[in-house]
């Protein structure tokens, strides 16, 4: 004598394929939107790590150029008003760069390497680039300035419309499960018919048989909702640990793995609760039409 | 002054292209009353109880019930009309996924009755029509009899103020429909109005009440018949 549901639904052939596919979009939506967040994430962390904004390049053909003329430069730098800071990089560092790219045994004596220098804005001033370009060539007409600013509003952009995709991406996976979710009731409404009609006539309201549907959806809801998180926190963690293996730049700091891990918590709960209110609205709008 | 639980008015119905199977039909159905309702086999009798129970919707004619138009009422609101209203369905309706005790209880369960009052109040009802051994069975494991013993327990168990049965009696033996109707006779005199759809003449010769008899179409009302009289 228990308080169980008056209408057959755990043996429907809905109840088979719709924990499936929920488990799956749940899978795809939940990884879709913690990569959302890790972009969101790194964006952040990348933008605000950048703090040299312009690199000002003085190349040398033959042999190291003066240090008069690199004092020259620094000088005007210093003096320009936006200017926050402008610091040479250190050749070694150069070099260590170029080791990266050619390896380690190539000698750097031999080449020459230019001068670079580091410049860092003040936030709060416009520097007038032209003016300070026309200054500089007046000190060397082979000095060249590079604006970071324009290619990271660039890559900034890229990176926007992709944390955009993903989310329409999980918008869709999420619609996906609410649809499945409504054709499964409307389906489980056709096959039981008999058993709706004679509820509906002992008294039943809509809503007394949609609270059938809406529970059993909330169930099948946490159930496999559960699981496609589950998963996909598994494979989170699995792909983390690979591209670190692999030597990819993936870092998953603590506010980042507190954010993912809150979003592979909420994802059920959300989906069972979505889930729950479609199966209601769809019984309802059935039965009241 | 009497008060009427039914009203029907010029009421008409027509299956399809078919014939009419009623035309014209008016008659009133008081509170606490009780009739019989007649007919040869396919002269309307369920359907008539169909309209009643709101099941079928009249192509002609006004019905009110309980004092509301359910015509002119939204499909949302009609259970609650329902909710006073029990009705026996001549092919039981019983629910083959719950056990008896849940089917009977469930007229309750829909009115937001405690579960465990419910049990209690259909365990009561179910060993009072002989069926206190098949609480826990399904109805797949019942005779014809018992079914039809079930699903009156399930129509009644509410207390209904209106209760319409189709061939109650139909699949049980004489002293078992002369228990049932002494059921229905109980309940009637709690105040239920009670119209049962009938083919049984020794149960009509047992209890004079009135007659609403389907002749060509058209109710006659028959007040304290007895056959051969």
């Amino acid at each position: 004598m228990n308080n169980q549901q008056d209408l057959p639904l755990k043996k429907d052939i809905a109840a088979r394929f719709v924990p499936k596919v929920v488990a799956l979009m749940v899978y795809l939506g939940t990884l879709c939107f913690v990569f959302t967040l890790f972009m969101i994430h790194s964006t952040k962390l990348w933008e605000g790590q950048l703090s040299t904004q312009l690199t000002l390049e003085i190349p040398t053909t033959h042999g190291h150029p003066s240090a008069d003329l690199q004092s020259r430069v620094l000088h005007l730098l210093n003096r320009t008003p936006g200017i926050q800071s402008a610091t040479a990089v250190p050749q070694k560092e150069i070099a260590s760069l170029l080791h990266s790219l050619l390896g380690e045994k190539v000698d750097e004596t031999l080449l020459s390497l230019p001068i670079i220098i580091d410049i860092s804005l003040n936030n709060n001033e416009i520097v007038d680039i032209p003016s300070l370009e026309t200054h500089l060539k007046n000190i060397s007409s082979d000095i060249q300035l590079t604006d970071h600013r324009s290619w990271q509003a660039h890559v900034s952009d890229v990176i926007h419309m992709s944390v955009l995709i993903a989310l329409v991406v999980t918008a869709l996976v999420l619609f996906v499960a609410l649809a499945t979710t409504t054709f499964a009731t409307r389906t489980s409404l056709l096959i039981h018919r008999q058993v709706i009609e004679v509820l509906s006539l002992i008294g039943a309201t809509p809503s007394y048989i949609a609270k059938q549907f809406q529970m059993n959806a909330l169930k099948q809801g946490l159930f496999s909702s559960t699981i496609g998180s589950l998963f996909a926190f598994l494979t989170f963690m699995g792909v983390g640990v690979l591209l670190e293996k692999i030597g990819l730049p993936f870092s998953i700091d603590s506010t980042f793995f507190s954010q993912a891990l809150c979003v592979f918590v909420l994802a059920p709960f959300l989906t069972a609760l979505l889930m729950m209110l479609s199966a209601r609205f769809a019984v309802l709008i059935t039965l009241r039409s | 002054m009497s008060e009427y639980i039914a009203q029907l008015v010029d009421l008409g119905h027509q299956y399809d292209e078919g014939s009419e199977i009623f035309k014209g039909v008016t008659f009133n159905i008081e509170k606490g009353s009780f009739h019989f309702l007649t007919g040869p086999s396919g002269s309307g009798k369920s359907s008539l109880l169909r309209i009643l129970y709101l099941g079928l919707k009249p192509t002609w004619g006004n019905i009110r019930l309980f004092g509301e138009d359910p015509l002119r009422m939204k499909p949302a609101t009609l259970p609650l009309l329902r909710q006073r209203l029990g009705v026996v369905f001549q092919e039981f309706k019983l629910l083959d996924h719950l056990k008896i005790i849940d089917n009977v209880s469930l007229p309750l369960r829909v009115r937001g009755v405690e579960a465990k009052r419910g049990y209690k109040q259909a365990q009561e009802l179910l060993d009072w029509v002989g069926l206190g051994d098949c609480l826990m069975s399904y109805p797949s494991a019942l005779s014809g009899g018992q079914k039809q013993r079930a699903a009156i327990a399930r129509a009644v168990i509410t207390r209904p103020q209106l209760l319409l049965a189709d061939e109650p009696t139909g699949n049980v033996d004489d002293e078992l429909a002369m228990k049932l109707l002494h059921l229905f006779e109980e309940l009637n005199k709690m105040g239920t109005a009670v119209i049962i759809a009938t083919h049984n003449p020794r149960l009509l010769e047992r209890s004079p009440y009135p007659q609403l008899q389907i002749k060509e179409a058209t109710i006659n009302v028959i007040p304290n018949h007895r056959i051969g009289e």
